[in-house]
């Protein structure tokens, strides 16, 4: 979307000498795979680094900085715990010492809190993750609030102790800390919900698919008390000659404008950032954009400068008779995905990558092909990005496509879609972990902590990040492996329910994952969550004398067993394949590498680069031309990644469309365009 | 007198219902069994056993509990529906 690019030109035009003063800026990056670094092109890590005078940017490192804040407030949160519970502090030591693997979010926000209170800068501009995972973190100091909530309800009993007893009515550091948590959720959510203190922009792409998602979000905001006072609608092609290509997206992107301008538009700057054809890096570019996004213009304003019309053209007659224009060079070879050596034999297919790379527009046309070339087999196409976007990208209504897998209009009936709803997969075994929650704090003797119906409710609402995303993942596991038997598997199926197929379940799943930073935190989320796991076990296995270990324990085994299935799946390269969907940019790219060599060390198989919408067929027009030069720069080098005779990575090439393929029919065109990269299937 | 007896023999069928009640749990309640059978579970689980001691464990509880289930069917018939509804006791003195 040009979230990252926005972000850095915003705080380079803030930091701009203005009336012979500089404001002292700070522009951080929250999404775990950063890329401001490569918009600003410099090397930047989890310390601040000043970027030129009044600049300063920061990519937080959510782990690093989750461990900094457990390294100063360690002690004190132990005391609560040892204090409310019956755990003793070697536990509390082992607990607080496990990895949380959805820390991310919450460090985010903490880091942001703290870097507010510095006063050190006077703005700070926060470069967001995608759109699913950006909800998530605005909604946590909500989560801080809970968590204080908690501590506090354990610390009640200690405190009453030494006030009575004792007669000490001074607070100690667990009582400050508490405190501190609560004051600071507080103060969080009332700085994010201030219209005065922050502003929200909002950033798109002139494409049908991005509107959908910024209408979701921006609702999303709202309802959270959050107003969004800017949309910015980056990469808008500017007027040039004729071309077919240019022409066809210049209609389509003017007509989504108009429709961004209607549904969006009230109470709202809009602003428009025209698409270069070189990609703005480096501050003296980001700051040449900063300008346009800072002035205080109107829509009609940018209109005038941009030579864009913001009213809806008429569609020429014919086009409705072609449903796009493909860049695409006749009697080239194509594969299309079901021809693809890469994708045989596969089980489980991964497509992951940058946000608005066309993720979801590649999966959705490779589960399509792969269902109608092989109808004997069972395939479910699966989203996990919190923002779904198939029905999108399939033209459905939203409500045609859910939690519970569906067959597609028009598609092959062998072929189910779901977007996963991981809220429910966590819900559908909630009622179990709540009553195995409260056992264990009956148990303990912890009433006022952990126990009574409201503080197992709470203690799930509270839902430890990233475990609802666990339980997402983990039906993958169920879905592709027969149903086993369980202690308590009898009890457990009634209450997942749901209309899915039975027991048979599918033979091929394709998942279409949220972007790189979530998708390798879901892929990394089974070694943590296995660690949790034992740790817990461990500890009912010392204390079986004190509490028997029933429910509790049998849920924690299940999961155990399921984390490892998983894993073995996972791991298994003749099933399990990951396929990168990228741009043949350099931002990009850059994010593409770093995603290969993570998958890599993760042991997960990656044997293809897709690099979807290039221009494969210029033809005349200076623009495409120029932009097709770039994009074979882009890919030259990808190629020197990826090695040029190695087998163990293809590059295969999707041609631009416009507009992009929608709908089963299109998509199922569209693929049949794809090619193998020539260059490297000659080497 | 009258009192005492009570007390006594009050106190002696409570007894007897604790006896009978421990008795009847310890051939119903395969509970125990359960249990052993998911801490075996927990430690397979934590690799604290081999696959192979796993499936010993699981075997020989297996069998205790139809074991039970078979005693159940067979000697004794004393299900939970079924009470004590008192106790005699005799008394050489109070008559004479």
């Amino acid at each position: 979307m040009g979230k990252t690019t926005c972000a850095a030109a915003s705080a380079c035009a803030l930091s701009a000498l203005r009336r012979g003063k500089r404001a002292r800026v700070l522009v951080v990056s929250t999404d775990p795979a950063h890329s401001l670094g490569d918009a600003l092109g410099v090397q930047l890590a989890a310390s601040p680094r000043a970027i030129r005078r009044g600049l300063t940017a920061v990519e937080l490192d959510a782990p690093r900085a989750f461990a900094r804040w457990i390294g100063e407030h360690g002690a004190a949160l132990g005391e609560a715990l040892e204090h409310g519970t019956w755990l003793d502090r070697a536990d509390v030591d082992t607990l607080l010492d496990l990895s949380l693997p959805g820390v991310d979010e919450l460090a985010g926000i903490l880091e942001i809190a703290r870097l507010a209170d510095s006063r050190r800068y006077d703005h700070i501009v926060v470069d967001t993750a995608p759109t699913g995972h950006t909800l998530r973190l605005l909604a946590s100091p909500q989560t801080v609030a809970v968590v204080a909530g908690i501590l506090d309800a354990l610390q009640a009993e200690h405190r009453l102790i030494r006030e009575q007893l004792a007669r000490v009515g001074r607070p100690e550091a667990a009582d400050r800390l508490i405190a501190r948590l609560a004051e600071q959720a507080r103060e969080t959510g009332e700085t994010l919900r201030d219209r005065q203190r922050t502003t929200f922009c909002w950033v798109t792409l002139p494409e049908a698919l991005s509107l959908a998602e910024s209408e979701d979000g921006l609702a999303a905001l709202e309802t959270n008390g959050m107003h969004a006072a800017e949309i910015i609608v980056n990469r808008v092609l500017p007027a040039a000659g004729p071309c077919p290509i240019c022409d066809r997206r210049r209609a389509d992107e003017q007509r989504v404008i108009a429709r961004i301008t209607r549904r969006l538009g009230r109470g709202r700057t809009l602003r428009i950032i025209p698409a270069s054809l070189r990609e703005p890096r480096g501050v003296a570019a980001l700051a040449k954009i900063g300008t346009t996004l800072s002035t205080t213009e109107d829509a009609e304003d940018t209109e005038k400068k941009t030579g864009l019309a913001l009213r809806v053209l008429r569609r020429p007659r014919g086009e409705e008779r072609v449903p796009f224009a493909l860049s695409a060079p006749k009697g080239e070879r194509t594969v299309s995905p079901e021809s693809l050596d890469v994708l045989r034999g596969a089980k489980l297919l991964f497509v992951g990558g940058k946000g608005g790379v066309g993720k979801t527009t590649v999966s959705t046309a490779a589960a399509i092909r792969l269902a109608r070339a092989h109808p004997d087999r069972r395939m479910l196409l699966l989203s996990t990005d919190p923002a779904h976007s198939i029905a999108d990208v399939l033209d459905a209504r939203k409500e045609a496509i859910g939690d519970t897998p569906k067959a597609v209009r028009g598609g092959p009936a062998n072929l189910f879609i779901r977007e996963l709803d991981a809220a429910r997969a966590l819900a559908a075994r909630r009622v179990d972990l709540e009553h195995a929650l409260d056992e264990i704090a009956h148990s303990f003797g912890a009433d006022a902590s952990a126990g009574g119906p409201r503080g197992a409710a709470e203690l799930m609402d509270l839902a430890p990040p990233g475990v609802d995303e666990l339980f997402g993942i983990l039906e993958v596991t169920r879905l592709l492996t027969p149903e086993r038997e369980s202690l308590r598997s009898s009890a457990r199926s009634s209450a997942r329910g749901g209309g899915a197929p039975r027991a048979s379940e599918y033979d091929v799943i394709i998942v279409d994952t949220a972007p790189t930073g979530h998708a390798l935190r879901l892929l990394e989320l089974p070694d943590a969550a296995r660690e949790w796991v034992q740790v817990l076990l461990r500890m009912l296995l010392k204390y079986k004398s004190l509490v028997r270990p029933g429910q509790l324990a049998a849920e924690l085994v299940d999961v155990s067993k399921s984390i490892r299935e998983l894993q073995t799946i996972l791991r298994d390269a003749s099933h399990t394949r990951f396929l990168v969907v990228t741009r043949a940019a350099e931002v990009p790219r850059f994010e593409t590498e770093r995603l290969l060599t993570r998958l890599r060390r993760l042991t997960l198989a990656a044997p293809a680069v897709i690099v979807n919408a290039m221009t494969l067929a210029p033809g005349r027009c200076t623009r495409c031309r120029a932009t097709a030069a770039t994009e074979r720069r882009s890919l030259a080098a990808l190629r020197r990644r990826c090695g040029a005779r190695s087998r163990e990575c293809v590059i295969i090439q999707t041609p631009l469309s416009a507009p992009p393929p929608r709908g089963v029919r299109a998509l199922d065109r569209w693929a049949r365009w794809w090619t193998l990269d020539r260059a490297q299937a000659d080497g | 007198m009258f009192i005492l007896d009570t007390l006594l023999i009050g106190s002696l069928r409570f007894v007897l219902d604790k006896v009978v009640a421990a008795a009847e749990a310890e051939m119903n309640d395969d509970t125990a069994l359960r249990e052993q059978l998911l801490e075996a579970q927990m430690r397979l689980e934590l690799g604290e056993i081999s696959d192979e001691e796993f499936a010993q464990i699981e075997k020989d509880v297996l069998a205790r509990i139809r074991e039970i289930k078979g005693q159940q069917q067979g000697a004794i018939t004393m299900s939970s529906k079924d009470k004590i509804s008192g106790v005699e006791v005799e008394s050489w003195k109070s008559e004479g």
